[in-house]
């Protein structure tokens, strides 16, 4: 569904695009995607997320936009897989576990901000 | 304008431990006498105290289980976690489900015998409903850095990843004052903690997961490096040890009603108390082996010695936390009260 989802490399250039649209000395950090090599983000946010930006990077007030990427649960349960690896480089044998990794929300990053305008639509809602 | 009182051990060292965040107790009748709900409680204290927290609400008057299936006085009913005054709205507070009374559910869990012979009549409380949570997430509530994990028996900030372990019964002296022991945790309750016994609506595990004298942990030899570093706050020995007793008195045996951690373990063998040996598994008994808790240990006769001998002697004769210290909850658990109006 390549109009569905946009390409991760894609997003952060519609980030970047965004932040310096109308003034174009600005610009964004984006944290959080680091570990990402390849994903499809979702089309549906990315726009509103890119005019987020922007309305944020209009402001005379504001010199630079940050921009943090966490998960909305903050418990998410991992596949992992544990590969033995023969001289030849091929797989002997496999073992897949399960592993939870908890992670902070939100609130570890906002607690410095006075205006705080939450856009999220309710868990299970997209 | 209502008050709230409360009570913290605040962010800092003790003693060379690291507490990595606020631990907060708030008792359900001081909620109810500022006359606020729980959720609001929390809130409350979130709001007036800076930095990451687990905040924990108890009712004195229930009771709830350890995690290898020992009954004692007291039961936290909700548990909550906020950062810098906030609270996540969606996964900052969850409480913990009571558990009514049937001899059904005595017969489906064995360890609640103790339930009926000496504590009818109370409330109980373990773990969360599943069906309360947003998403069936682990027993844990998150609010930025702050996490109160395993129905707020340990508490982190998953920042700077340090964490602290706060058995029930180490909760329950720092809230009524009695002694506490503030140490390491160790190899012995690093194995211990995964002797857990088969809870509905446990402490840890939703579902009647791992039965007693099975091992939650189940990795052999790395149990006993799982949890072995971390700060703990615990109940000094002979608390441990008379409600150890107490369970063992009212019938329950390790490794048969109660789980087959080491200190169960050692409390039965120095009592001349049965002990179901074939009913530890072979996954569990590596662990209690890597800790010296063998086979041979637990069929080797000793003396039994009274009830009042191993009060007496529990801090020699119980196996636990290490590089501990013992000081009183209240020169480490500070009294708190807001106004709440």
């Amino acid at each position: 569904m390549r109009l569905m989802h946009t390409a991760l490399p894609d997003f952060i250039a519609k980030m970047k695009d965004a932040a310096k649209k109308n003034v174009p000395g600005k610009n964004i950090s984006i944290k959080g995607l680091e570990n990402l090599q390849s994903a499809k983000m979702q089309s549906l946010r990315t726009g509103r997320i890119e005019k987020a930006v922007e309305e944020l990077a209009l402001r005379d007030d504001i010199d630079g936009v940050e921009m943090i990427v966490m998960p909305r649960v903050p418990e998410t349960m991992h596949t992992v897989v544990i590969k033995g690896v023969g001289k030849d480089g091929k797989a002997q044998k496999a073992i897949v576990d399960v592993i939870n990794i908890l992670h902070p929300t939100e609130e570890a990053v906002l607690s410095d901000c006075t205006e705080i305008e939450d856009r999220r639509p309710p868990i299970g809602r997209h | 304008m209502a008050a709230l009182r409360y009570k913290i051990i605040p962010k800092g060292v003790i003693d060379g431990k690291v507490i990595p965040l606020n631990v907060v107790f708030v008792l359900k009748k001081d909620v109810d006498a500022a006359g606020i709900t729980d959720d609001r409680a929390i809130h409350e204290i979130a709001k007036n105290t800076q930095g990451a927290s687990g905040i924990s609400i108890f009712d004195m008057d229930a009771v709830t289980t350890t995690s290898d299936g020992i009954m004692i006085d007291g039961a936290i009913i909700k548990m909550g976690a906020a950062d810098n005054g906030l609270v996540n709205p969606d996964f900052g507070i969850l409480a913990m489900a009571e558990i009514p009374y049937s001899d059904q559910i005595v017969e489906e869990e064995p360890h609640l015998i103790q339930w009926k012979k000496s504590y009818s009549g109370r409330k109980l409380f373990r773990g969360p409903d599943p069906s309360e949570k947003i998403i069936p997430v682990h027993n844990v509530v998150i609010s930025g850095r702050a996490a109160n994990n395993n129905s707020a028996t340990e508490m982190m900030d998953i920042v700077t990843m340090e964490e602290i372990l706060l058995p029930i019964l180490g909760q329950m002296q720092c809230i009524t004052g009695g002694d506490v022991l503030v140490g390491m945790t160790g190899e012995m309750i690093s194995v211990g903690i995964g002797m857990t016994i088969a809870e509905k609506f446990g402490r840890v595990f939703p579902t009647r997961q791992f039965k007693a004298g099975e091992s939650a942990h189940d990795c052999g030899i790395y149990a006993k490096t799982l949890k072995k570093d971390i700060p703990c706050i615990v109940a000094e020995k002979r608390v441990l040890a008379d409600y150890t007793m107490k369970a063992i008195e009212n019938g329950c045996v390790p490794a048969r009603e109660l789980g087959c951690s080491p200190v169960v373990l050692c409390v039965a063998k120095h009592m001349g108390a049965e002990i179901d040996v074939g009913r530890i598994t072979a996954g569990a008994q590596a662990e209690l082996d890597a800790v010296g808790i063998t086979r041979e240990f637990l069929a080797e006769k000793i003396p039994a010695l009274s009830r009042e001998e191993i009060l007496r002697r529990a801090d020699e004769l119980l196996p636990g936390v290490e590089n501990a210290k013992k000081i009183n909850a209240k020169e480490i658990v500070l009294e708190k009260e807001i106004s709440v109006g």
